[in-house]
């Protein structure tokens, strides 16, 4: 068995095959022997030193297909004639045979073959025993060089991969002796792994503080199979990782510490959380329950808790959600989209008040597709929610204001088209159809559309018109009395892009103010008229008496005395003159006296009978029977009604037309109205007919004073006097007004009477 | 047969007027009629005339310029001058002024309104003051 001790201790598996392919063909007395070992697909051939000739390529392919046949335990294979001479002895003999001994592994594997060249075909019992046992030699030499090679690699493998570890390892004994190190711990000693091996641990203490005093520095609590902790030198920061073998039969104990250099994990980590911490968005981590895993201080701060550990202890669930089914709507949207882009919820903070967020969420799936995890980030925007509160406030406030004054506002594009009209447009009776899209411009009077386009084109240059005032067509169809302002309106770019129109219809103001100016224009003139007749007078009272001396005086010859007569008379005329002026500026209390308005009529008619009659004048009477009494001076009235019937006959003479005068009395609140109307030729301008002087009529037929005086005694009586054209049909109308007496009054007027 | 009216009559009118055209006139009418006359130019010349003189009575206008006018001539005289309280005729170019209006009232002197005729002055002269 020399050769087996032989094989096992050689480490060079060539060398043992070529001397075992050697020895075996001396002692089965072959011309040659090899070994052909089996590697994969490939095949091996060893042969002797003494057959080194032989090179045929064919004789080797050859002589490996017979190998690989190979089925059963000895082959013996006739050598072809062109194949011998590669086999041949260094005499040169010729083998007649080869001869093929299978080698199997243990478990039946085909190793390879033993070969040997024979002169003989047939071999006997005894050497076939040999090669037998010579086969199984060199199997279990084979297999014994392969394991040995396996184990060799695969100890080699291991000490690589140790050493491929960036993490430092290094494993020590009882003694807190090193036993093994890696390559990366030596490497950041400066020494060579080798170089630490029996070295104390303690000489280690500077890779890291651990704070540890025991003789291994990474040694925490020595009877803990595990630990893990971290420690940190200045510069790096290690996760120390330890395991413990127990002692065995054939093994001490040992201890293999593995440090981890999680610097830069602890630096992503540091600048995530600081990230996390220092956004002003709500950052935060739950569980579809509703728990909080982990939230950043801008998400406590938001809801109003102290710290975050308040937070994350709460289960704030109910608290957060001030209504539950919100709670619920927003995990059946989260479980259906699994994200949700700025969803709005309202969120109640600690203290109760009401947060208005805009959220962020994804939904970590678990392997079944469940919701695991709520990731989401938060805004608050309670303030942009109350500004738009504010906003829409405001907005209703002026939507308000613009729908209930009581001046139509409009809004006009640059072309003048109408965009917008308030509710009072509506309310005055317009319709939308008539005005959006429309011309505002068109419902203005035709006389005056001129004035209203320059105001337009003046406020498109970026001034205000302020109060003009026009003649408008109301929605019903009517001519009124508007004050017009326009303001231009600015775009961001200060452009006026619309104009502002606010109308209001000041009819009634506009006719009470020409009522105001008209009975003011005629306190001037009467107190003009007043101071003009007190003047005449002094000249006129030396006039009329020294004429009067002139006449008595007998020394005045009888031409001369025609001529004084004259002047008499003309002074005469200037006196009645002047006597009707002051009886328009009148300022003298009327009689005050109860007086029926119809009896007075009736009266004044009766005077002016004859003439209406024998001229075809018909006079209509329509008096209200029981009209109630006025105050005042009947011989006054009934000269206010003479004038006014006057007038009215020689209207309707100057006509031609069969005249008709209509006189009609009524009460009409705290007043009795009478109205004189007749078909005449109508009055040239109503509004100076009251002027002293005014007179259309033929010089010499009037003064122009007596609707004056009658003015004035109108208005002593505290009444109003009117007269205005008929329009469609011919002549005037004029309207006497007298307030009607108050019982007061009434009683005064019957305790005087009586006293 | 001018000299006895003039014995007859030795108490003037006083005329109170600023007008000179009336002043002249109503010296004419009245002279002419037998009345001797005496004038002043204005409410408060008329009152200094009044505290010494004797008159048969006075005619003063209403209206006149200063701070006596024919109402407060009125007064001075009912207060100082009774003997000469009903002897008083107002006359006025301005009866339609309230104040005249009032005091013709109150008091019922007599009022020639301005223009007037000869025959009305010598009548309520004569009415008031007696012939001369």
């Amino acid at each position: 068995m020399a050769l087996a001790v032989d094989a096992a201790q050689s480490r060079h598996l060539p060398d043992f095959l070529k001397h075992f392919a050697e020895r075996s063909a001396h002692m089965l007395r072959s011309l040659w022997g090899g070994v052909a070992v089996f590697r994969g697909r490939e095949t091996e051939l060893y042969t002797g030193a003494r057959n080194k000739s032989a090179q045929g390529r064919e004789s080797r392919e050859w002589l490996f297909a017979c190998a690989r046949e190979l089925r059963g335990e000895i082959a013996v294979r006739p050598l072809p004639p062109e194949q011998a001479a590669w086999f041949a002895a260094p005499q040169g003999e010729l083998p007649a045979v080869l001869l093929f001994v299978p080698i199997k592994a243990s478990d039946g594997e085909r190793l390879g073959a033993l070969t040997l060249a024979s002169r003989n075909t047939a071999l006997s019992d005894g050497e076939k025993r040999l090669l037998s046992a010579l086969a199984s030699h060199a199997a279990l030499s084979l297999e014994n060089f392969r394991r040995f090679s396996q184990l060799e690699r695969s100890k080699r493998q291991w000490v690589e991969d140790i050493d491929a570890i960036s993490d430092y390892i290094v494993v020590h004994d009882r003694s807190w002796n090193i036993v093994r190190t890696n390559r990366s711990l030596a490497s950041h000693l400066g020494v060579p792994p080798a170089a630490l091996v029996g070295e104390a641990m303690v000489s280690l203490r500077p890779i890291a503080e651990t704070g540890s005093t025991l003789p291994c520095p990474f040694c925490m609590h020595t009877q803990q199979a595990r630990e893990e902790y971290v420690a940190a030198s200045t510069e790096k920061i290690f996760l120390v990782s330890t395991s413990r073998t127990p002692a065995s039969h054939d093994e001490e104990a040992r201890t293999i510490h593995v440090l981890k250099d999680i610097t830069d994990r602890r630096e992503a980590e540091r600048r995530y959380r600081e990230l996390f911490d220092s956004i002003q968005e709500g950052l935060f981590f739950a569980t579809p329950d509703g728990r909080f895993l982990d939230v950043n201080d801008a998400m406590v701060r938001m809801l109003g808790y102290s710290s975050r550990e308040e937070l994350l202890r709460a289960d704030v669930s109910p608290h957060l959600y001030p209504a539950p089914e919100s709670r619920e709507r927003f995990l059946r949207a989260l479980t259906k989209q699994g994200v949700l882009r700025n969803y709005e919820e309202t969120l109640r903070r600690k203290d109760g008040s009401l947060l208005h967020t805009l959220q962020n969420i994804s939904g970590v799936r678990d392997a079944r597709g469940r919701i695991a995890q709520i990731r989401g980030l938060m805004l608050d925007v309670t303030e942009q929610k109350m500004f738009q509160s504010q906003l829409q406030r405001e907005r209703d406030f002026n939507q308000k204001i613009l729908n209930t004054t009581q001046s139509m506002i409009l809004v006009l594009d640059t072309a003048g088209l109408i965009s917008y009209a308030n509710r009072r447009c509506y309310e005055a009776g317009y319709q939308e159809e008539e005005l959006i899209g429309h011309r505002l411009v068109d419902w203005v009077d035709a006389t005056h559309r001129g004035e209203f386009e320059g105001a337009l084109e003046t406020t498109a240059h970026g001034h205000q018109v302020e109060n003009i005032e026009l003649p408008v067509r109301r929605g019903d169809g009517s001519m009124g009395h508007f004050s017009i302002s326009l303001s231009p309106m600015r775009d961001e770019q200060n452009a006026v892009n619309s104009v502002v129109v606010v109308m209001t219809d000041i009819t009634d103001a506009a006719l009470l103010q020409s009522k105001l100016a008209h009975s003011e224009k005629m306190a001037t003139i009467g107190r003009l008229v007043s101071g003009v007749a007190h003047e005449v007078n002094n000249p006129l009272a030396a006039i009329l008496g020294f004429t009067d001396l002139l006449l008595e005086n007998p020394a005045v010859p009888d031409s001369a005395r025609e001529d004084l007569k004259i002047i008499l008379q003309e002074t005469q005329r200037t006196k009645d003159i002047v006597q009707d002026l002051l009886s328009f500026a009148r300022q003298r209390p009327v009689q005050r006296e109860l007086v029926q308005i119809n009896n007075v009529l009736r009266q004044t008619i009766k005077l002016r009978s004859y003439d209406f009659a024998s001229h075809g004048v018909e006079v209509e009477e329509d008096f209200e029977p029981s009209l109630a009494f006025t105050l005042g001076d009947a011989q006054q009235l009934q000269q206010v009604f003479l004038n006014i019937l006057n007038n009215a006959y020689d209207a309707v003479q100057e006509s031609g037309q069969r005249g008709h005068i209509r006189i009609s009395t009524k009460q009409r609140g705290e007043s009795v109205e009478v109205a004189i109307s007749d078909n005449g030729t109508g009055i040239v301008d109503p509004q100076r007919i009251f002027d002293p002087f005014y007179t259309t009529k033929q010089v010499g037929k009037g003064t122009g004073l007596g609707l004056s005086i009658c003015y004035g005694i109108v208005r002593a009586h505290g009444g109003e006097i009117q007269c205005w054209n008929n329009g469609a049909a011919p002549g005037s109308t004029f309207l006497v007004r007298v307030p009607v007496a108050t019982d007061a009054a009434t009683n005064a007027v019957a305790k005087e009477a009586g006293r | 047969m001018s000299t006895p009216v003039l014995q007859q009559s030795l108490a003037p009118i006083l005329v109170i007027e600023d007008e000179p055209s009336v002043i002249a006139f109503l010296r004419a009418a009245l002279q002419r009629r037998g009345y001797h006359v005496e004038h002043a130019a204005s409410g408060a010349d008329g009152l200094a005339l009044l505290k010494d003189g004797r008159y048969a009575g006075v005619i003063s206008d209403v209206r006149m310029p200063g701070s006596v006018n024919g109402a407060e001539v009125h007064r001075w005289i009912q207060q100082h001058r009774p003997e000469l309280a009903a002897r008083i005729i107002l006359i006025s170019g301005d009866t339609a002024n309230s104040e005249t209006q009032s005091l013709l009232q109150r008091s019922g002197t007599p009022c020639i309104e301005k223009p007037f005729r000869v025959q009305h002055l010598l009548q309520v002269v004569e009415r008031t003051f007696g012939k001369p």
